[in-house]
């Protein structure tokens, strides 16, 4: 027996497929492993900013339109942490920096981030006023609340 | 009461106030450096990286401009003075032996090496750097931190065996090296053929000025005021 679609139902079952496929991808977990390299690497492209802001900031006349782009950054960074430390992808994944305190005292960790992302515009706000001094201690202040956080939820480097 | 030192043993002077104050400085900056490093108290590990760095350039300039004892011209010799003074065990100079040029030698070029890297080094998360890391790239001076912690293995090793040596020498050779290293002066059974020829404060005092300035503009980065 042959079943005859039209055209349109041809294309929109096409349609239908896809569309199905995409959903069941984009909701299907992320392997633990991935979920810890996407972290690391989010993570040096912060330093990588970071350490532009620095450098940058040495000078007492600075490019702050390259400043901008990089405060941009960290700000953007200081939101999206918030979605890099899912259950299930620290030490008991496979190796990585992250300690378990992350995931047994998300209350503290929470305020440890929310302490980046509180201090992060602060950064952006310097850079706008085109003061480099206040870039500067707005760039203390941020890295202390880097600092904060990987005291106690970081392991230190072996 | 009566002084027992036999008359022919002469106490000779050997090594000048520079080169004993650089040596135990060293002794005390490079645990710092390591207990700065450990305890993540960036500041002063680069502080206390900047004052080595300023006693190694000023040894390196008394090594050219210092009293004989401690000019490289003196005591770096061959692979053949080396390997004669491991037979006969005894040296031309009253200085450094063949062999402890090679501790002075291998600890020097060590330590400016380590220091640096540590110029150019970044930490992981870009905050912490050294004076220098603003003319590599972050990846660039992310290795040059990783070399800076493998080297200073390296170094604690080298640092070993100097200490080994040393101890060997006053344990079994009953040369008290680490007395002379104090206060200057060493037992001799006779007087040096050629004597030490001592530098005067106002050399010291140059050279100390010249580190001086130096480790100052390479802390700034490399930018005159």
């Amino acid at each position: 027996m042959h079943v005859r679609f039209s055209r349109k139902a041809r294309s929109a079952i096409a349609i239908m497929t896809t569309l199905s496929f995409t959903a069941l991808y984009a909701d299907a977990p992320t392997a633990p492993a991935e979920v810890q390299k996407a972290r690391h690497d989010h993570y040096h492209e912060l330093g990588e900013q970071f350490k532009a802001v620095r450098d940058l900031s040495r000078s007492s006349n600075p490019d702050f339109a390259a400043l901008e782009k990089s405060a941009q950054h960290v700000v953007n960074a200081s939101i999206d942490q918030g979605q890099w430390f899912p259950k299930g992808s620290g030490p008991e994944a496979g190796k990585t920096r992250a300690l378990a305190e992350i995931w047994t005292k998300p209350a503290e960790f929470e305020a440890a981030q929310k302490m980046f992302s509180d201090r992060a515009p602060t950064l952006l706000t310097a850079v706008k006023t085109k003061e480099v001094n206040a870039v500067r201690s707005a760039f203390k202040e941020v890295g202390a609340s880097c600092k904060n956080c990987h005291d106690t939820f970081r392991s230190p480097e072996d | 009461m009566t002084e027992n030192i036999a008359p022919s043993v002469a106490r000779v002077r050997i090594w000048d106030v520079p080169t004993r104050v650089v040596h135990w400085l060293l002794a005390v900056l490079i645990p710092t450096s390591w207990w700065t490093a450990e305890s993540g108290n960036l500041e002063f590990h680069r502080y206390s990286g900047y004052l080595l760095l300023g006693l190694v350039l000023f040894r390196l300039y008394w090594g050219f401009a210092g009293s004989s004892s401690a000019r490289f011209t003196d005591f770096v010799k061959g692979p053949r003075a080396i390997l004669g003074y491991l037979r006969s065990g005894s040296a031309a100079s009253t200085g450094h032996n063949p062999l402890g040029a090679l501790s002075v030698i291998a600890l020097l070029v060590l330590l400016l090496t380590q220091i640096t890297l540590g110029l150019f080094a970044v930490d992981v998360d870009g905050i912490e750097s050294g004076p220098l890391s603003h003319y590599v790239s972050f990846e660039a001076g992310r290795a040059c931190a990783e070399w800076h912690d493998t080297l200073f293995d390296v170094l604690v090793w080298t640092i070993g065996l100097h200490i080994g040596a040393v101890l060997f020498y006053v344990i079994f050779k009953k040369q008290n090296l680490i007395g002379a290293m104090m206060h200057g002066r060493r037992a001799c059974a006779q007087q040096p053929e050629t004597p030490i020829q001592f530098a005067s404060a106002a050399r010291a005092i140059i050279g100390g000025i010249l580190a001086a300035v130096l480790t100052w503009i390479v802390a700034r980065g490399l930018e005159l005021p």
